[in-house]
């Protein structure tokens, strides 16, 4: 299959390039910051890791298949000793005292973290405009946005800055930026992978997940991050995936899509032609494919917006610049977390924390909150009732191709309703991978719960399909 | 604690008012059709069982991870970690 981390492992072990001169050759890129995907450079440690892998290679030791793959971190990841800013004012000086589980476990294996990646503050946002690194530019038109809030991530697997990046996804915030740098992203089930150390901003759909340019990359990096963890007792065990396994979707018979997504005025009438046709390729191919029933995207939006900001406006309470954080004094203790929180909050995120504060207070939390879980149920339930009937469900990623730099921040409630494609499934925390195939935004392939593997294999059967 | 609290002092945040934007998501929920089950937290079965729980232990962070935190603290004194004075209403 094809794989850049199995090419480089290769090139590695086969002495044709020192691991050295490889990371040397990515911190060379990343510096000129091209496309504002850098918020920290790890530079001097990146060398004094690939130094090791070279002299182990020179010793003939045998090396992991990880070992000196130089990937990225999106800035919300905990790494010991590296800022940790979440793109944030707040935050741009905060300095991780720990590592967050997923990313020990690629150090553990050997791979080299190069960077930490420019990505909306605190998750909030679905264009990476709302930084203070300036917002990340697309990497096929840098006119365009590049996604979020994994916009850093993204554009830097897309440009070859990195191997692989490791995003983080609530409500679409891998999956989207993969569509729109034309990269494989895969959001896992709901628990497959720690977010002990994942700054949180909605805990009940925060998922960890790998950016990459290959399903077999996607694959190895997923099985080195999943697993469980006493640190996030969300966590599940999970089998490990083979290669083997991807390789044969004899097993998949029939496809389900979501007939509203397609037929409605949202949807520009290319992505509409392009996911249409991709649905033909499948049918051609002997698959049954089904038209299924589903909420209407503004309800799919308004219930996910109206829980993430509930769980976003409690997660964020602890930033007020008591421990740590750029405090802002003023005449007492009160004074100064409100200075605090108002001066290094962006507009966006204050916007959210305002929102959920509004639905978890009194007389309201009946009328909006509760009611928004129960919906919540019933997204779940739907579900449920489909993976009964198709193996897969398959859907556009987004309903727009990506926006010019500018004009989401301008129109926040068109930027909540661009999320409308990938909300759903993180409510229902189902396995979701953006294929960069099928629309110019790519497609989604939803499998059911703990189904990780299914997800990959329909990913390879489509690769050679359409 | 009966006076009615505003946005701007639940968030902690000056100057907060509710957002246009906002109010329309809320609309939509307002408006939504909700199932008569009362299954709440069906979907959230992600509550831990009693045997596998962690254990209560205290575990003593490693030194650098000491030192970071107060690196991390905003403001210090003669080798004393200062918080914003704290006032009785």
């Amino acid at each position: 299959m094809e794989s850049q981390i199995h090419k480089i492992h290769q090139q590695l072990v086969n002495k044709e390039i020192s691991c050295t001169a490889l990371v040397q050759e990515k911190l060379e890129l990343l510096k000129q910051n091209t496309h504002n995907t850098v918020n920290s450079l790890l530079d001097t440690k990146a060398l004094e890791l690939a130094q090791k892998v070279d002299a182990k290679i020179a010793n003939g030791e045998e090396i992991g298949l990880l070992e000196g793959i130089p990937f990225g971190i999106k800035d919300v990841y905990m790494v010991q000793g590296t800022y940790t800013t979440a793109s944030s004012d707040l935050l741009k000086k905060y300095k991780s005292s720990y590592t967050a589980t997923a990313i020990q476990k690629l150090l553990d294996a050997g791979a080299i973290p190069l960077v930490k990646e420019n990505c909306d503050s605190f998750g909030h946002g679905s264009s990476s405009e709302n930084t203070i690194f300036g917002a990340v530019k697309n990497a096929v038109n840098p006119n365009l946005v590049g996604g979020g809030s994994s916009g850093g991530s993204a554009v830097n697997v897309a440009k070859d800055y990195t191997v692989f990046s490791i995003g983080g996804d609530t409500g679409g915030s891998i999956r989207q930026p993969a569509g729109y740098n034309n990269v494989y992203g895969l959001k896992p089930t709901y628990g497959r992978i720690s977010r002990y150390g994942i700054m949180a901003y909605a805990s009940s759909t925060d998922c960890v997940g790998p950016i990459a340019k290959s399903i077999e990359d996607i694959r190895i990096v997923l099985n080195v991050m999943s697993g469980k963890d006493v640190k996030d007792q969300t966590t599940y065990a999970s089998e490990t995936i083979s290669e083997e396994a991807v390789l044969n979707a004899d097993e998949i018979k029939t496809v389900g899509y979501f007939k509203n997504f397609i037929e409605n005025d949202a949807i520009d009438a290319q992505v509409k032609a392009d996911f249409l046709a991709s649905i033909e390729k499948i049918k051609a191919k002997g698959i049954e494919v089904k038209e299924l029933d589903f909420f209407e995207s503004d309800t799919l939006v308004s219930t996910y917006y109206t829980l993430a900001m509930a769980e976003t406006a409690s997660n964020l309470s602890r930033l007020d610049g008591t421990n740590y954080g750029n405090r802002i004094e003023g005449d007492n203790l009160k004074d100064t977390y409100s200075i605090t929180r108002s001066d290094n909050f962006s507009e966006e995120t204050k916007r959210r924390i305002v929102g959920g504060n509004q639905v978890l207070s009194q007389g309201f939390s009946d009328e909006i909150y509760l009611k928004g879980l129960n919906l919540r149920d019933q997204i779940s339930e739907n579900f449920e009732k489909d993976f009964k009937e198709v193996a897969i469900i398959l859907s556009p990623v987004t309903p727009q191709t990506p926006p010019k730099i500018g004009d989401s921040l301008k129109d926040p409630l068109a930027m909540y309703l661009s999320d409308a494609y990938t909300v759903g499934f993180s409510l229902g925390q189902l396995p979701t991978l953006t294929i960069p195939k099928g629309t110019e935004t790519g497609l989604q392939i939803t499998a059911a719960k703990n189904n990780d593997e299914l997800v990959l294999k329909f990913a390879n059967f489509l690769k050679d399909t359409i | 604690m009966s006076k009615m609290m505003t946005v701007d002092v639940l968030s902690s945040i000056k100057g907060a008012k509710e957002s246009e934007t906002v109010s329309k998501l809320f609309d939509v929920i307002k408006n939504a059709n909700t199932s008569n089950n009362n299954s709440f937290n069906i979907n959230h079965k992600n509550a831990v069982s009693l045997d596998d729980l962690r254990e209560d232990v205290v575990v003593d962070s490693p030194q650098i991870e000491k030192d970071i935190i107060k690196e991390n603290f905003p403001k210090q004194k003669n080798g004393f970690l200062v918080v914003s004075k704290v006032i009785e209403e």
